[in-house]
């Protein structure tokens, strides 16, 4: 209750005399602050998206929304309207101009990533079958595929002799993960794909790579992706940068399934919670950077 | 007093009742339950493993196991049947091509002895698809006339739009009512 109270003091009115006094003080705006004290990266962004959130300006509200070709315009509107001259403060505007790509470019690349998720699996487009088939050929490269309907999908852990049904909710979003992992860490995905078929630790390979998809996918949308990309992607991230967050998780979930050492496959989502948790602490970590440290770019 | 009494006294004051959910693989086991509590099933990904909800419902507490269908979890199944007082059994009414193993595997669980007093919920899925077999034809692929040993319902529904699918969990729960919580 007092809590709340003294929120509503702050938010009001305290923050913005608050401000005013330090501004008066120093002679810089709360985001110019952010900018000259804050390494660049989640500890800078991060408070500029909080600043301009807090704004009582609709200008600086606004710039939140804006897209990659009208950031540079934002900027020079927040400038005027803060009454920041760039000879008193040269490196202001291009910290702010990358602090803005990445804020709004994280909004971008989920409208991206819900498109592909969206667009359903057909066995009709010829593009999207040619994938499946690239994805076969990428992990089994000495095996060849009998028909395209066939048991030996289950070789790569999908669930029946038609990989189609298995993409459901992630869409095309799932299989895409899984042919950037085989294409861009082709090494890593064997091996993972090799554990994944042990007899007694395995686990349905395919089957898996779509649960962290939606694992992914969940922790973009909730925004709990937003300090890795704001720490390793300086300006717009996309897509691949997004896949590429796949491929890491494709990877430490599988170290983590072997040297956990579960019962049974019964025992998945238990574990997968479990991976979830971890992954969910690392993001709180300010400096995070989920990158994996191993292969080619 | 008897154990079973003593057993049945105690599932009467708590009123709790244990459903357990299988099929084949895609045949939209977990969409139903998501959707039956009410959450979003866009994003559902296929099951591995199981999952389990607890909720409330008519005064009841349901203990609802969602057990991945794929071929390779099957055996698995068994170590869910314990004490199940309902058997909920998903079938994906457009999926004309696997009406057969549809109805070998329910027939093979219906011989289990530890489902023996349960009671039979069949769910014809997916009545939203254009290619859907209605509920009669599914009574009939599945031969479910033949079954004598459970009580059973056939309810044609859709977890997508929810059509149905509470018409079919107020039957389950009536009849698991009329056997556990009155007979004395």
């Amino acid at each position: 209750m007092f809590g709340s109270i003294w929120q509503y003091v702050y938010t009001s009115f305290l923050r913005y005399w608050l401000k005013w006094l330090i501004r008066q003080a120093t002679g810089k705006c709360e985001l110019q602050r952010i900018c000259s004290e804050h390494e660049p990266g989640a500890s800078r962004t991060t408070r500029a998206e909080n600043s301009l959130q807090a704004s009582k300006n609709k200008v600086l509200r606004e710039a939140l929304k804006s897209s990659k070709d009208h950031v540079e315009q934002c900027v020079d509107q927040i400038m005027k309207e803060k009454n920041i001259k760039p000879q008193k403060d040269p490196l202001f505007k291009g910290r702010l101009h990358v602090c803005l790509l990445q804020i709004t470019g994280y909004s971008s690349l989920y409208t991206s990533v819900e498109d592909l998720r969206k667009e359903v699996f057909s066995s009709e487009n010829p593009e999207h079958e040619a994938m499946l088939l690239k994805l076969w050929d990428l992990l089994m490269p000495t095996v060849k595929l009998e028909s395209r309907i066939t048991k030996q999908w289950g070789d790569i852990g999908f669930q029946g002799d038609d990989p189609k049904t298995d993409f459901r909710g992630m869409g095309l979003l799932g299989l895409i993960n899984l042919v950037f992992f085989s294409e861009n860490y082709t090494a890593e995905a064997r091996q993972v794909l090799s554990h994944a078929n042990h007899p007694k630790l395995g686990y349905s390979y395919a089957i898996v790579g779509i649960n962290l998809t939606e694992m992914a996918y969940s922790l973009l949308k909730s925004g709990a992706l937003k300090p890795h990309f704001y720490n390793t992607v300086q300006g717009t991230p996309e897509l691949k940068h997004f896949h590429q967050l796949y491929c890491y998780l494709a990877y430490e979930f599988d170290q983590f399934w072997v040297a956990e050492e579960p019962e049974s496959i019964m025992q998945f989502n238990q574990y997968r919670e479990k991976f979830h948790d971890q992954v969910k602490a690392h993001l709180q970590d300010p400096d995070v950077s989920l990158a994996l440290s191993v292969g080619s770019d | 007093m008897g154990l079973l009494t003593i057993l049945k006294k105690m599932k009467q004051k708590e009123r709790e009742m244990r459903l357990l959910m299988l099929g084949l693989d895609n045949a939209g086991k977990t969409t139903i339950l998501k959707k039956f509590n009410g959450e979003d099933v866009s994003t559902i990904s296929p099951t591995l493993g199981f999952n389990i909800k607890t909720l409330e419902h008519r005064g009841f507490k349901l203990n609802i196991w969602d057990v991945g269908g794929q071929k390779s979890l099957r055996s698995y199944w068994r170590n869910y049947f314990e004490s199940t007082d309902g058997l909920v059994w998903v079938v994906d009414s457009a999926d004309r091509l696997r009406l057969d193993d549809c109805r070998r595997e329910l027939g093979a669980l219906l011989l289990e002895e530890r489902l023996a007093g349960a009671t039979l919920l069949v769910f014809a899925n997916k009545q939203d698809l254009p290619g859907a077999l209605s509920k009669e034809a599914i009574r009939e692929a599945l031969a479910l006339d033949d079954i004598k040993s459970h009580h059973w319902c056939v309810i044609g529904c859709s977890a997508v739009t929810g059509e149905n699918l509470l018409a079919g969990v107020d039957w389950l729960l009536d009849d698991i009512a009329a056997r556990i919580f009155t007979a004395d």
